[in-house]
């Protein structure tokens, strides 16, 4: 997939954006409002990683990141899980694996030729990324937790 | 009516039995699975009058499950809940005979405007 999405032909709305504000709504909080950019870039303490590729004539990755105990809070709101509830490994990853498959799914629907949707992968470490490769970073404030959606080239 | 559920993700499966129950299908007796392989397996011997499955899974992707069940003469109806709706997905999904695809994200009344005239 060529991943060239021209953000600025969306007449300034931000494509990314949408895509997260709707997924948040629709399986997460049940209603609107919860999800807003973020002015700044986060420092993330025990992050977490979920990712999608697209693999096509050239291939893209969209990266969610986040901190471990907003993941939990995101797989206790999907799961419809008491706030107090213990969240399973399997299921935090389950589960941001997931959002990341929903938005990764979403924004290849953008692109113009988009090639395979890879299964999600979640881990602690963040998967490598060239220099210079980073195509667009959205910082989102989701019930003042970070969680920040980067589009990424790959080689 | 019973009804299997195909997707890899369990917290996918689970929100998708949610909000059919939000939809007001809390009627449908709901088995589920992980992959198109035990779709295939259960479709053969369990017999549900409907599935709901996944598009990318491990094992079968739904694309194949919908296909391998209509070459071998089962005729059970299917429709897609996946992460991805592209218009070519859409269009090898009605070649290949599925009912509908919804794409994620979904809600209660996606469900009941795409699954109700079918129940008709």
């Amino acid at each position: 997939m060529s991943m060239d999405i021209d953000i600025q032909a969306f007449a300034g709305a931000d494509p990314i954006l949408a895509i997260a504000e709707e997924v948040f709504t629709a399986m997460i909080d049940g209603e609107p409002g919860h999800v807003l950019p973020a002015l700044s870039a986060p420092e993330l303490g025990d992050p977490m990683h979920a990712w999608v590729d697209v693999q096509g004539t050239t291939s893209g990755r969209v990266l969610l990141s986040t901190e471990r105990a907003t993941a939990d809070d995101l797989a206790r709101a999907l799961l419809g899980m008491e706030p107090d509830e213990e969240v399973s490994t399997e299921d935090f990853v389950d589960a941001l694996g997931e959002v990341a498959n929903v938005v990764g799914g979403n924004v290849k629907a953008l692109v113009p030729d988009p090639g395979v949707l890879t299964l999600p992968q979640v881990t602690q470490e963040r998967p490598p990324t060239q220099d210079g490769s980073q195509i667009y970073e959205l910082n989102l404030d989701w019930r003042g937790r970070a969680v920040v959606i980067s589009l990424w080239k790959l080689p | 009516m019973r009804v299997l559920v195909a997707d890899d993700s369990r917290v996918m499966r689970q929100i998708v039995i949610r909000t059919l129950r939000q939809a007001g299908y809390d009627w449908w007796e709901i088995s589920e699975v992980a992959d198109g392989a035990a779709a295939l397996e259960h479709v053969k011997t369990e017999k549900p009058d409907f599935v709901l499955s996944d598009w990318n899974m491990p094992e079968m992707t739904g694309i194949d499950l919908l296909r391998t069940m209509r070459s071998q003469g089962i005729d059970i109806p299917l429709g897609f809940v996946t992460s991805e709706g592209s218009a070519e997905m859409r269009e090898q999904a009605e070649a290949a005979g599925a009912l509908f695809l919804i794409a994620k994200p979904f809600n209660a009344e996606i469900f009941r405007e795409t699954i109700d005239p079918f129940l008709a």
